[in-house]
C-alpha cells in the first residue's frame, strides 16, 4: 500500500502517454472481447444438453434442407409405431419452412430495407418452442400472444419483428404485399398484426407467417397455373423441432424417425439442436479456428508490445530515477515490484473500463454485438467479459512490462553517478 | 584500527573499473580515517577518484581490494541487498544536481526512504515534519521541485537525507549547481548539521570556499591521498 501513492503519481508523470497506452489497451481488449462474446455464444450453443433436447430433424442429404409438408404429422408425432408400447412422444413440436422475399416487386430496386424473411410455422407454437421466447414470462411475451390471437381470424396475418417494421416503415395494422424469391411467383398479401417481444432482440428482424395460410397460398399457385402445383410445393418443411426430456427419449425418437418407412424418401437425419448446430457452423470451422487461435492471441500480444514500449520509454527517461531509489537503500525487486506495478494498474484498469462499456453499450444500446452469423443476428456480451478484460490487460500489462522492469531493476548505482573520465 | 571515536575507516582500498579493454585504477591503495562528528572536504583534480571514494563510502560500489569500515560495520564484504538496506538506515546522500523524483511533492520526496522502514503512518509523517523543520521548508512540505528554487530543492534533499537519521552523510557537490548565496545557506546548514546534531559528514568539492567550511581538507590525487594539511578540527 505504501508503495501506491509512487505508483499512481508515476502514472500521472506523462498523462498524454498513459492516456494513449489506456486507448490502445482498450481498443485491443474492445476486439478480443468482441471475439470472445462471438466463440463463447457459438460454443454454448454447440454443447451437447443433458435434458430438456430440443430434436431437430431435416433432410439427410441435402442442404438446405427440402422435405415435403406431409412428413410434418408424422414427424410431430414422433414417426410413432402404433404397435410399439415403448415408444416416445415428443413432448412439444413445431414445424419450420422459411419464405424469403420482398416488398419491391423490381428485382432491380429490391434491397435490405425491403427484404423480407419469415418464419412459416405455426403461430400458437412461438411461445413454447421459439429459443429466448420460451423462457420469458406471460408479461414480457403479451404482445406475441396478442398477434397470436389475431391469427386466429386473420389468416394472413403476420407477426413482425420491429427492426424489420421500421426499415420498411410499416406499423402493426399495415398491409403489405410481398413478392417470393424463394419461392418464386407466389406473392403473399399479409396484414401486420403483432410484433415480437422486447426482450426477445434476436428476432427483431424476422417474421412469422401461418402455415395453413402459406400453403393456400401454394393452392391458390397450383389453381391459377392450370392445375400445376409449384416447383417448390412438396419442398416446403425446412425442419421439424422436437421436444424431448431427456438422452435416452432422443435415443429412442431417433431410432423411430429412421426407422420409420414413411420418411425415406427423401430421407431424413435426426440430431440435437446441438449437433445441427456444429454441423451448420463446420463450414465456417476454418474461420473460428483463426479467429480463436490467431487474430485473438494476435491481439493480445500486439497489446504487450504497446504497453512494453510506453514502458521502455519511461524507464530510459528515469533511469537516474532508479539509480537514486537504488541510493535510498530501495532493493532491486522493490524497483522491478514498481515498474510492473504502474503497467498493471494501467492494463488492468483499462482493460475492465473497455470490456464494462463494451458490456453496458452493446447489450444497453443494441440488445447485443449486431453480427450475423448463420442464424444468429446478434449475440449478447456475456457478464464474464469483466473480468476477461480485466484479466487481458493485467496478463498483457504484465507480459509487455517484463523487461522493461528488468533493466530498470539492473541500473547500476556506480555507473549512473560515475564521473570516471 | 578504528576506535570508539571513528566513524569511517578506510584501508588500502584500490578501485579499478573496465572500459572496454582498458583497465583504469582509480584508487590505488588508499588509506583514510573519519571520525565521529568531523565534516571532512574531498579536493583533486577531474579523474582523481573523488566520487568513486565517496561512492565505496557510502556503500554504492565495491572495493576491488581493501576493506572500508562504517560505524564499525565492514560494508566491502556486504551483498547488494545488504548494503541497501545498511544505506537505508546509515547513509544519508546528497546530490548535486538534487535528484528529487519530480512528480512527488516535498513531503513526499522526504518520506521515500522512510517507506522501507517498519514505520507507521504517523510516525513517517512526524519524521518528515522534523526533517523539512530542519531545513527551514515546513511551508513548502506540499510543492514539488517544479515549484522551489535550487537552493530549495537541495534543503530537501538535505532533509530527504538525515530523515532516517543516518550517523554518516555523504554530499557530492552540493553547491555545485547552486549560485553564492544559495550555497552559502547550504554550507550553513550543514555546519549546523555537524554541530547540532553531530552527523559526521563527507563530502565531495570543487569549490575552495565550500571546502573552508570542512574541519579537514583531504586532496586525491591519481587515486591516493595528496600530503595532508594539519588536521584543523574546530569545535
Amino acid at each position: 500500500m505504501k508503495f501506491l501513492v509512487l505508483i499512481f503519481e508515476n502514472i500521472r508523470r506523462n498523462l498524454i502517454r498513459t492516456v494513449l497506452t489506456s486507448l490502445g489497451t482498450m481498443m485491443l481488449v474492445l476486439v478480443v472481447t468482441l471475439v470472445f462474446t462471438v466463440l463463447t455464444t457459438l460454443d454454448y450453443v454447440a454443447t451437447e444438453k443433458s435434458s430438456n433436447i430440443k430434436a431437430i430433424v431435416t433432410e439427410k442429404w441435402q442442404n438446405p434442407s427440402m422435405m415435403p409438408y406431409s412428413y410434418a404429422p408424422g414427424l410431430c408425432a414422433g414417426g410413432v409405431d402404433e404397435n410399439d408400447t415403448t415408444a416416445v412422444h415428443p413432448q412439444g413440436s413445431m414445424t419450420w419452412g422459411f419464405f424469403v422475399g420482398s416488398t419491391e416487386s423490381v428485382p432491380a430496386k429490391r434491397s435490405f430495407e425491403n427484404l423480407f424473411f419469415s418464419f412459416i410455422m405455426e403461430p400458437e407454437k412461438a411461445r413454447s418452442m421459439l429459443d429466448n421466447i420460451d423462457s420469458l414470462t406471460d408479461e414480457q411475451v403479451q404482445p406475441l400472444t396478442d398477434a397470436v390471437n389475431k391469427m386466429k381470424t386473420i389468416r394472413n396475418g403476420v407477426i413482425m419483428g420491429e427492426g424489420r417494421m421500421k426499415k420498411m416503415n410499416k406499423r402493426i395494422g399495415d398491409r403489405i404485399k410481398v413478392y417470393g424469391r424463394n419461392f418464386r411467383d407466389v406473392d403473399l398479401e399479409l396484414e401486420i398484426v403483432g410484433t415480437f417481444p422486447k426482450a426477445a432482440e434476436s428476432y427483431t428482424d424476422s417474421s412469422i407467417i401461418g402455415r395453413e395460410y402459406f400453403e393456400s397460398a401454394l393452392d391458390a399457385y397450383k389453381a391459377t397455373h392450370n392445375n400445376k402445383a409449384h416447383s417448390q410445393a412438396d419442398k416446403s418443411l425446412a425442419l421439424v423441432w422436437l421436444r424431448v426430456p431427456d438422452k435416452v427419449s432422443f435415443d429412442k425418437l431417433t431410432e423411430q424417425i429412421l426407422t420409420a418407412p414413411t420418411f425415406s424418401n427423401p430421407a431424413v437425419k435426426c440430431e440435437t439442436s446441438s449437433t445441427a448446430i456444429s454441423s451448420f457452423l463446420d463450414a465456417y470451422k476454418d474461420i473460428i479456428w483463426s479467429v480463436r487461435w490467431f487474430l485473438a492471441p494476435a491481439c493480445m500480444i500486439v497489446l504487450s508490445l504497446v504497453i512494453s514500449n510506453a514502458i521502455s520509454i519511461s524507464v530510459r527517461e528515469r533511469r537516474i530515477e532508479f539509480a537514486v531509489l537504488k541510493v535510498l537503500g530501495f532493493m532491486p525487486w522493490q524497483i522491478l515490484t514498481l515498474v510492473l506495478g504502474e503497467a498493471l494498474v494501467v492494463g488492468t484498469l483499462s482493460g475492465l473500463l473497455s470490456a464494462t462499456l463494451t458490456y453496458f453499450i452493446l447489450n444497453g444500446v443494441w440488445g447485443g454485438l449486431p453480427f450475423q452469423v448463420a442464424f444468429f443476428p446478434k449475440f449478447a456480451v456475456p457478464i464474464q467479459c469483466l473480468w476477461w478484460g480485466a484479466a487481458m490487460g493485467a496478463i498483457t500489462a504484465s507480459v509487455g512490462s517484463c523487461v522493461p522492469a528488468w533493466f530498470a531493476r539492473s541500473v547500476r548505482v556506480s555507473d549512473v553517478f560515475s564521473k570516471v573520465a | 584500527m578504528a576506535d570508539a571515536e571513528t566513524c569511517v575507516e578506510v584501508h588500502d582500498v584500490h578501485k579499478s573499473f573496465k572500459r572496454g579493454n582498458e583497465v583504469l585504477d582509480v584508487l590505488n591503495g588508499l588509506n583514510l580515517v573519519v571520525k565521529q562528528g568531523e565534516f571532512v572536504a574531498l579536493m583533486g583534480p577531474s579523474g582523481s577518484g573523488k566520487t568513486t571514494l565517496l561512492n565505496l563510502i557510502a556503500g554504492l560500489d565495491k572495493p576491488s581490494q581493501g576493506s572500508i569500515q562504517v560505524q564499525g560495520v565492514e560494508i566491502s564484504q556486504m551483498s547488494e541487498g545488504q548494503l541497501a538496506a545498511w544505506r537505508t538506515r546509515s547513509i544519508g546522500f546528497v546530490f548535486q544536481f538534487y535528484h528529487l523524483l519530480p512528480v512527488l511533492t516535498a513531503f513526499r520526496n522526504v518520506e521515500l526512504p522512510l517507506l522501507l522502514l517498519p514505520l507507521s503512518g504517523a510516525q513517517r509523517r512526524q519524521q518528515v515534519r522534523t526533517a523539512m523543520e530542519i531545513v527551514g521548508l515546513q511551508d513548502r512540505m506540499w510543492h514539488r521541485p517544479g515549484q522551489l528554487s535550487g537552493g530549495q530543492q537541495q534543503r530537501v534533499g538535505i532533509a530527504r537525507a538525515i530523515v532516517t537519521d543516518p550517523s554518516l552523510i555523504v554530499a557530492d557537490e552540493p553547491t555545485g549547481d547552486l549560485d553564492a548565496k544559495s550555497a552559502n545557506e547550504i554550507l550553513n546548514l550543514l555546519t549546523e548539521l555537524k554541530k547540532t546534531l553531530n552527523k559526521t559528514i563527507v563530502m565531495v568539492t570543487h569549490d575552495p570556499r565550500a571546502a573552508e567550511r570542512a574541519d579537514r581538507i583531504v586532496h586525491l590525487e591519481k587515486g591516493q591521498l595528496a600530503a595532508q594539511p594539519a588536521e584543523s578540527w574546530s569545535n
